[in-house]
Order: C-alpha cells, then structure tokens, then sequence
C-alpha cells in the first residue's frame, strides 16, 4: 500500500513539476506547518490567508506561522485575499495521472484563499492520491451528491494569448506549492 | 463561388505578415505539442468514446435538455431554453435589471459572442468585461475572436501593447510578462465589483445537471466565486448523458485545443454555491442556466450535419487547415471560424453568411484526421457547396465547363483540338489553361504541362501486351489527366500488371470522374459522368478496376455509390464498381508488388501522399514499399509528407493567391530532403508540384510511381540485354 502510494506520488510530482507547481512529501502534520513556515520565510512571504483543515488544525499552522512573526488571517475572507500575498487550502483528493488537485467544496472560502492569492499552498492527504483522470470521477460520482463546486487545479494559472507565449500567472495564482502529508488526520477537508 | 469582397478580404489576410507569422508558428507548434500530450493514450479509442456519447445525446436531445433542467433545478438552478439568441439576451437583460446589475464580469462563451450579447447589455448602461485575456484584448480592439480557443491570436505584443496603452491612457510597453500583469490587475478590479457573472460551459451534463468549464487562466473560477448573480450561457450541443461520460472530453478537449494534457483548471458547478453578497452576508448565489438553440436544432435534425453534436469545439480542425493558417479566422466572417465555423455559420447564422468561406475548403481530410469528434467536416462542406449549388446554380463559365466536361464527345473533340491549337502558339508550351475544364488564371507561380500529342486511349492500342499465365482482366480507368496529358502514366500501369498476369482493357466510353462537378458542388454533372463511366467500365466483365488518379479512384469507390443511392438498378452496378475498383499502387501491392528488381542505379526520391489516397484511402504504406524495393531507390521522407500540395481540384483556380504559399511550403519542404525526384502517386499532385519546380527548382523532376517503375524496371532490361 504505502509502496503503491508512494509511486502515485512521484507520478503525481513529474506531472506537476512538468507544469512549473512545486511537489514536497512530509510525515507529519507538524512537519507539514514547519515546512510551510520555511516556504514562506524562503519567498518572502509576509502574511498568509489560512482556511483551516483538518492537517493545519492537527500541526497548529496557525500558532506555528504566527509564531516566525507572519500574519496569519482565518477569517473575513472576502476582504482580505484580494490583498493576502499568500493562501493556505487543504483539498480533497490529488490525480496521479496528471498532477490534479481536486478540491470537492462548494465553501467559497476555498477558492477565495485559492484564486486571488499570487501563492497557493496546497495540503493533501498522501492517502488521497487516485491513480487517473477515470477513477476520479468515479471517485466524485459515487459522493452522496455531486459537491456544488469541484475544481482541478494544475499548477499555477496561465495562459498562451499573446502570440502563444506561455505566460504564468494570469487571474490565478502565480505559483503553487502542495505538500503531501502521511499521516492520517481524517476529515478530507 | 467566391464574391469580390471575400477575395479582398482574403489578399488583406494574406499581406498581413503579422497574422500569416504568427499562424504559421502555431500550427507548427501545435502538431508536435498535441502528438506529445497524446503519447501513451489511445485517440482513437477516446475520441470513438466522445463520439459515441455525444451520438446518444444528439439523438436523445429532448430527453437530455428535460433531464438536465430537472437535476439543475432540483439543485436549485433556475433552467431557461432559449429558442433564439433574442431570447437569450432578452432573459440575462431582465434579470440583470430585476438584480440592478451595473457590472458584469464574463468568462469565456463564443455562445455570448454568437449572440452578440455585449452589445444589448452594454446599450443599456450595463458595464461589460471580459475576463478571458484574449477575448478582452479584443474586446478593447472592438474586434471578434479569430479564433475559438485564441481569440486574439491574430495580434502581435505591439498591438496588444498600443490597445491597452489606448484604453489606460497610459503607456504600455510591448513585453508579454508585463502585458499580462497589467491584464491582471486591471481585471482584479472587474472581478471584485462585478455584481453579475456570466460564463459558457464545456460541457452540460444531464444526469446531474452539472457545468463543466475548462480554463487556464483562472477566469472561469473567480467568475463562479465572485458575483453573487451568476449566468451560464450554454448550447444545446453541450449536453453529455452522464457525469462520468466527461472523461472522455477531458481527455480530448486540453489535448487536442492546446496541446495540454489538461487545463490549469477545470471547473464543475452544481447548482447555486455560496457566495459573498455586497452587505457581506454568504449565502446561495442567484443562479441562471440558458440552455439555447438559434439554429442547432436544425443542424442536427438534418441528417447530413446530425454529426455536428459531436464537436467538442477543440479547434484542432482549424489548427491545422492548410487555408486558416494563411488566412486566419476574420475572412470567415463570423464567430466561428475555419472549416466547422462555416457549417455553424450556416445554420446560426445564415446560409448566405457561409457562401463564402465554405469555398476556402480544400477537400484535404486534414481536419477530419485530428477531429476527437469523429466529424466529417470536408463531407459536411461538400454538402453545403451541393445545396447551394443546387439552389443557386453555379457561375456561367463554371456552369458551361462542367456541362462540357459531362459531354465526353464534346470534352475530347475539344482537348484533341487543343493538343493541336497550342502548338502554333506556344510551341508546345502550355495551354491548357484555355481548356474549359481548367478555366483560367492560374497563378504565375508555376507552369503548366501541354496537352499530350497523342492521348492514352490512342496509345494504348499500339501496346503490344505481352502476359505470361494470364490471371485475369483488369479495366484501367484513366482519368482526365491520364488520358491527356500524362499518358506516360497509363504506359506504367499497364506494364506493371502485365507483369502480374493480367491484361489491361481500356473501355473507350469512360470520362471525366465528375470529380470537378462534384467538388464546385455541380450534383447533376457530377450524376450524368458516375453513370457515363458505370456503364463504360462495366465492372461486372473484369476482375479489377484500377485507377492511377487517388481523386477519380475515390469517385469510383464512393461517389458513384451515393450519387446514385436512389436509382437500385445503378446502385447495384456502382456498388459493383465500388467493390472492384482499386488505386494503382494498392492493387499492385495486393497482387504481392512486382518481383524484385530495378536497375540499381542510385536514385534518391521522396514521396507526396495525396490527399485521397491518404486519408480516405488510407494508402500510404504500400507505395513506399514497392518503390522502396526497386533496386537503386533511397526513399527520404520529406516533413509533412502529406500536407497537401494545393492542387485541390479547382481550388488552385479559384483561390491561386492561397494554393500558391501551400505549394510553397511544399516545394520548400522537398528542398530540404536533397532528392532527385518526388514521386506522387496523383496526376493532379504532380501537375501541381512539378509546375511549382519547374520555376522553382527545375534539377528536381515529380515522376508518379507508375512510371518510376516503368522507367527504372525498362532499363533493368536494357542492361541485362545488354550484358547478354
């Protein structure tokens, strides 16, 4: 099992690396916080908008990223991520086939923290991992309901509209960080 | 036929270096981008899959659109059907006036674009903004979208530059990254204040009322997020039957659109979510679907176009078509563009609005190769050239030079007239530009062959036939350009399958394939010259009918067939027809090709695969073989081996300023192999390619490989007599 998820995950991070996200693997939710707190220190990251999860509630992120001395928002969403200069979501489940992030929400909290900020850093579960494009929506469609929103997101936004340059970061994020973690904390999102 | 108007708009497109650059570099790219996202999947199976679930909703559409607004509004969506575009605008401007809406954020939707949706909200004080970056640089350039998925590729940087300078009445510098900054920023703002967002979707699907959008930039997740009013503006043609059924689109649509392996985003809404409202209380958004007609209908309860439900709208048709990459979207006049363009034009727009650009159609099967749809896009042209034909009538001279060339006597007394007539005048130099058949004008980019001296139906009765164990009989149908003007070629088939076995009959009576009728959209000509050869081959008294010409083999094999669907008699005799009647080079490689043989003497060639023989015949492997054994013969293949040469029947007659560059990329792309020849396995192909060299690169010579063989088989048996 953790040998199958672990090829999921190399797969998953070619696949992401391929269209310029960034892929890391930790233990621990702990971990998960302390390499946040490294990220953001690293890219000059001054304040954060975190939409707590289960993995950021078990690693205390917010103590965590409070204490390096960053501002950590938690809530009123709508007014500051048009400013944040970073924004922390877990999300539901990630497509090794492809390097998808799929968040299942219709919380529009989720995607405020994931499409306004210029830096989305994503947590997932390692144990999220669905092998393909097919299985996922098997996955979506065997929900009680169809979630009122459900996005895939692979890597930062982009776009090709002016004499076919590829361009990153258009209305979305500029750059996209996911971090796997391994331990169990329950609780997709 | 092509009016004066359409053609000024062709030669401004085509002295747009601009537009033909950055074309040309994107249809480049493209085709190795798109090959790469679909390495390691099977694109035959998954566009099979696209084709089979889109097949089921379009003829399941009443039971779709009902289950679709069921599951959509017990999700709490508000459903409407717009029967028009009219209607459409008419309910998104009600609401917005009923939610007081002073600004509208819009996500991509060609269906908005279609309608010309901005227009009517705008006209009544409403701010509109696009958010998808091309459509907004269009927008600000008070321009359409030239293309589906790249509106505004027809810009360079200067221009996007000198339009965002314009509209921010402050400098912007031509550099991408920061174009694009600024297109950020500027929209931030539209997506913040918006208090309605309306948005097209990929897909609809009906067992849960569910919208799919797919985008790279963003666009259509803030437009879901933001304004509390939202507004999906959907075609009927988006429906798929069940939610699982997508996969097959998401795995076609980011591949084949832009050569991704899937989009940045992909967005799938279910009925009203959350959302912040101005007081900034969150709850359920107000949330509209219009699911709208204006025309579909009637393109797919016509079963000739049913097809047309089945498009995704990738683009890919357009990406590589030979006359958009030279010509761009706008000459099409409408919203959609290129070859599955000018159908839609003509059911949503008018069929008057298609007349035009459905002339731009080479025929070449490019796009129909590419289509993850399973469209027949050329057959579906071909279809509206008909009808218009039929309804209009066709130009005088087009009109008479078809009416001759279904007259076999009057069309060969006049070309046996000809082949004397040009010699006084141009000492044997060309003249067939004065025969009916090929009208005039042709560019003065190439030259022409003359009319043979004596045609192949006189010649081959001074062919002594010489068949060791006769197998059986084979009737060779020559073709215009056989017959009487290349009858050299007619001498290689009939030696080859000598070789075989089988003697070579060639029954006077045959003509003309129809083939110009067929493709000027002439039914009736086309009619008379399918009946005309049936009856002249009598394919019941041979064991093959072979044709040396890919386009005449394809009449014989499927126009006849459908050209006389309605008479049982003559349908039995083409079916026979059909059945029997082979291209050259298939047949001789179905009867074990020639002996090994050849007379060794170094030759490097490379190949030209013909449109029909390619892609409706799907022969390309068998030529290579056969000239490959021949002793002597290095075969380089040449890029783009079959892009097609622009001979395109007629085309290169109407449209010699776009059959012209298609030649040269051609000639272009033979340079760069070195060889000594080209050899093609097409008449038309060669009188195309060999008059583009003949002024271009005369060293190099354009042989069809019946004569290849001839030659290089013919000296093998000198020199062995020799040795002797």
């Amino acid at each position: 099992m953790r040998d199958d998820q672990s090829i999921l995950y190399e797969r998953f991070k070619t696949k992401l690396e391929a269209v310029s996200g960034e892929c890391y693997r930790v233990n621990t939710s702990t971990e998960a916080g302390e390499l946040v707190c490294k990220v953001m220190i690293q890219k000059g990251i001054k304040n954060v908008a975190l939409l707590d999860a289960s993995i950021s509630k078990k690693g205390n992120f917010s103590e965590l990223i409070g204490g390096k001395g960053l501002t950590v928002y938690t809530d009123n969403f709508r007014a500051v991520t048009p400013d944040a200069e970073a924004g922390i979501t877990q999300v539901n489940y990630a497509i090794a086939e492809l390097g998808t992030l799929v968040q299942a929400d219709s919380d529009v909290n989720q995607r405020l923290c994931s499409t306004l900020v210029p830096i989305h850093i994503a947590l997932v579960s390692t144990s999220s991992i669905i092998p393909t494009l097919k299985e996922t929506m098997a996955t979506l469609h065997a929900l009680p309901e169809i979630p009122g929103f459900v996005g895939f997101i692979t890597g930062p936004s982009r776009t090709s509209d002016i004499e076919r340059v590829l361009t990153i970061g258009v209305h979305g994020p500029k750059q996209l960080v996911v971090i796997f973690v391994d331990e169990e904390v329950g609780g997709a999102a | 036929m092509a009016d004066k108007q359409f053609k000024k708009k062709i030669s401004d497109a085509l002295g747009n270096d601009v537009l033909r650059g950055a074309l040309g570099r994107f249809g480049d790219a493209y085709v190795i981008s798109r090959e790469k996202a679909y390495e390691g999947y099977n694109f035959k199976e998954i566009s099979d899959n696209i084709a089979q679930v889109k097949s089921y909703a379009a003829s399941h559409l009443d039971e779709m659109i009902d289950q679709f607004e069921k599951e959509a509004t017990k999700r709490g969506a508000k459903v409407f059907r717009a029967a028009t575009g009219e209607d459409a605008k008419r309910y998104i401007l009600e609401l917005a006036k009923r939610k007081d809406v002073k600004k509208v954020v819009k996500s991509k939707s060609m269906v908005s674009e279609e309608i010309l949706l901005n227009k009517t909200l705008m006209s009544e004080g409403i701010e509109v903004q696009e958010s998808d970056l091309g459509e907004w640089i269009v927008q600000l350039a008070g321009q359409h979208p030239s293309h589906m998925v790249m509106p505004a590729i027809h810009m360079t940087k200067e221009e996007v530059a000198d339009v965002f300078s314009g509209h921010l009445n402050r400098l912007n510098q031509p550099v991408i990254a920061e174009l694009v900054k600024t297109a950020r920023t500027e929209l931030r703002k539209s997506f913040l204040e918006a208090d309605m967002g309306i948005s097209g979707a990929n897909m609809a699907i009906a067992e849960t009322g569910t919208l799919m959008m797919l985008t790279n930039e963003g666009n259509g997740r803030l437009t879901s997020t933001l304004p509390p009013t939202h507004v999906f503006l959907v075609g009927i043609e988006k429906l798929v039957p069940k939610f699982e059924d997508a996969t097959h689109i998401l795995q076609a649509l980011p591949r084949s659109a832009t050569g991704q392996q899937i989009t940045s985003y992909v967005s799938m809404v279910t009925g009203p979510t959350p959302a912040y409202y101005s007081d900034g209380t969150i709850k359920d958004k107000e949330f509209h679907i219009i699911l709208m007609d204006n025309g579909r209908r009637k393109m797919y309860n016509d079963e000739k176009f049913k097809k047309t439900f089945q498009c995704i709208r990738c683009a890919s048709c357009l990406n590589v078509c030979p006359a958009f990459q030279l010509v761009g979207g706008h000459v099409y006049g409408h919203i959609y563009t290129g070859g599955i363009g000018t159908i839609l034009t003509n059911f949503v727009n008018s069929e008057k609005d298609a007349q035009n650009p459905q002339n731009l159609c080479l025929q070449c099967g490019k796009c129909s190769e590419v289509c993850p749809g399973k469209l027949d896009i050329p057959q579906m042209i071909l279809e509206l050239r008909n009808r218009m034909g039929e309804k209009e009538g066709l130009p005088f001279t087009q009109k008479f030079a078809l009416d001759v060339v279904s007259n076999r006597r009057l069309f060969h007394s006049l070309l046996r007239v000809a082949s004397v007539a040009q010699k006084p005048f141009t000492k044997g130099q060309p003249v067939i530009r004065h025969l009916p058949m090929f009208l005039s004008g042709l560019t003065e980019k190439k030259s022409l062959p003359a009319v043979a001296k004596v045609p192949f139906r006189d010649v081959i009765k001074t062919i002594k036939q010489d068949v060791k164990n006769p197998k059986g009989k084979v009737a060779l149908y020559a073709g215009c350009l056989i017959d009487f003007v290349y009858p050299k070629i007619g001498e290689g088939v009939i030696s080859a399958f000598n070789e075989k076995g089988y003697e070579v009959v060639f029954p006077d009576g045959q003509s003309c394939c129809g083939a110009p009728a067929t493709y000027m959209g002439d039914r009736n000509n086309a009619r008379k010259c399918a009946i005309m050869n049936i009856e002249a081959l009598e394919a019941e008294k041979v064991d093959y009918v072979v044709s040396a010409c890919p386009t005449c083999t394809h009449a014989l094999k499927e126009s006849f067939k459908e050209l006389l669907q309605d008479d049982p008699a003559l349908a039995a005799r083409a079916e026979e027809l059909s059945r029997k009647s082979k291209d050259f080079s298939k047949l001789l490689f179905d009867l074990g090709g020639l002996t090994p043989g050849g007379d060794g003497i170094p030759l490097k060639i490379t190949y030209h695969d013909s449109c029909h023989l390619k892609r409706s015949m799907g022969v390309y492997a068998e030529q290579r073989k056969i000239l490959t054994d021949t002793a002597g013969v290095q075969l380089i293949e040449m890029k783009e081996s079959d892009r097609c040469c622009g001979f395109a029947g007629s085309y290169s007659i109407k449209f010699p300023e776009l059959s012209g560059p298609i030649l040269d990329r051609k000639l272009a792309n033979i340079d760069e192999t070195g060889a000594d020849v080209v050899v093609v396995d097409c008449p038309g192909c060669l009188m195309q390619i060999s008059g583009g060299l003949d002024k271009h690169n005369p060293n190099v010579k354009v042989i069809h490989t019946a004569e290849l063989l001839l030659e290089k088989r013919k000296n093998a048996k000198k020199n062995k007599s020799k040795k002797k």
